[in-house]
C-alpha cells in the first residue's frame, strides 16, 4: 500500500504502469494506493467501467485505465493493482479506482509548457503505439492532457478532472 | 431521483447479472419464482433476479458518481454497501436493462409469426 507523504516532497505526479503505457497521475489527486480491490460486475456498462469495489465501506467505481488511455494490453493484463483517485473538478471530486499494473515511482514532471499537449488532429502519440485521441463530445476526451518525458520514457499525463463532470 | 436515504428504510435486495442491486421494499408488490430465477413485482414492469438475498435496512444511500454515469448509461437511485458487496439502488420506475432483459421481446420477435 502506498500513501502519499513527506517523502513526496517535490514530486508532482505517480507513475503508473498500465499496459504498454506509463502513466502520471496528479500526485494531489491520489488517495491511495492498494492491492486490486474485489469488483462487482455492473451489467451494461462500458468497457471502461470494471465494476463497483467497497473501500471504506463506502461504493467505489473502478475504471479501467489502460482503456481509458487507449493502451496497448501488457503481457500481465491482471490490473494487481487499484489507485484511488480523486476525480472530477475541485468543487465537485469524487473517489474513483483506477486499475493499472503497477504504481512505479514518483516523479516530478517538467513544466506544463514542455508537454507535448495532445490536439485533437493527433492521432499518433509521440511514444508510439496505436492509441488514438479520443473524439471531441467522447465521454474520454480529455483525459490525457499529452505527453511528457520521465528519465528518457514518455508518460501519458492523465487529467482526473476531465474524468468526473458529464460536461 | 439521487440521495440520501431515509434511515431505517427497507430495501429488497437481489443478485443479478454478478452484480447486487437493491430496490426499496416498499415498492415491492410481488414475488414469484420464475424458472431458475425470482420475478418481483415492482413499478410497472417486473424485474427479473437471480437470487433473493434478503431484505436490510440501514442502507447508506449515495447519489451514482459522475464518473459512473458516463460509463454506465442506466438511472439509478444510489449506490450503497451491504457488508462488503456494493450495490445499485434501483429506481423501480425506470430499472436497469440488466433487470428486465429476458422480459424485453427481441427486435425480431412478433414479425412473420401466424
Amino acid at each position: 500500500m502506498i500513501e502519499p507523504d513527506e517523502r513526496s516532497s517535490g514530486a508532482s505526479h505517480l507513475l503508473v504502469r498500465v499496459g504498454g503505457y506509463v502513466c502520471a497521475l496528479p500526485l494531489a489527486a491520489v488517495r491511495r494506493v492498494v492491492r486490486a480491490l474485489t469488483l462487482h460486475p455492473l451489467p451494461g456498462s462500458a468497457a471502461e467501467l470494471k465494476g463497483l469495489a467497497e473501500y471504506g465501506g463506502e461504493p467505489l467505481p473502478v475504471l479501467d485505465l489502460a482503456r481509458l488511455v487507449r493502451a496497448p494490453q501488457g503481457a500481465n493484463p491482471a490490473y494487481p493493482v487499484t489507485v484511488v483517485v480523486w476525480a472530477g473538478p475541485p468543487e465537485a471530486r469524487e473517489l474513483v479506482g483506477l486499475a493499472a499494473d503497477a504504481a512505479l515511482e514518483l516523479a516530478r514532471l517538467p513544466a506544463s509548457a514542455q508537454w507535448q499537449q495532445w490536439q485533437q488532429a493527433d492521432t499518433r502519440p509521440r511514444g508510439g503505439g496505436t492509441a488514438l485521441l479520443p473524439e471531441s463530445g467522447s465521454p474520454l476526451a480529455g483525459f490525457v492532457a499529452g505527453e511528457a518525458v520521465v528519465g528518457g520514457e514518455v508518460v501519458r499525463v492523465v487529467n482526473l478532472e476531465a474524468l468526473g463532470g458529464l460536461g | 431521483m439521487a440521495g440520501a436515504a431515509a434511515d431505517g428504510e427497507s430495501y429488497l435486495l437481489l443478485r443479478r447479472g454478478g452484480g447486487l442491486w437493491g430496490v426499496a421494499h416498499a415498492a415491492v408488490r410481488g414475488l414469484s419464482r420464475q424458472g431458475s430465477g425470482y420475478r418481483v413485482e415492482v413499478g410497472q414492469r417486473p424485474l427479473l433476479a437471480d437470487e433473493v438475498v434478503g431484505v436490510v435496512t440501514g442502507l447508506r444511500v449515495r447519489p451514482a458518481m459522475a464518473a459512473l454515469r458516463r460509463f454506465w448509461p442506466e438511472a439509478a437511485c444510489g449506490l450503497a454497501v451491504h457488508e462488503t458487496g456494493p450495490l445499485v439502488i434501483v429506481d423501480p420506475a425506470s430499472p436497469p436493462r440488466a433487470l428486465t432483459a429476458e422480459l424485453e421481446p427481441s427486435a425480431d420477435e412478433g414479425d412473420g409469426h401466424g
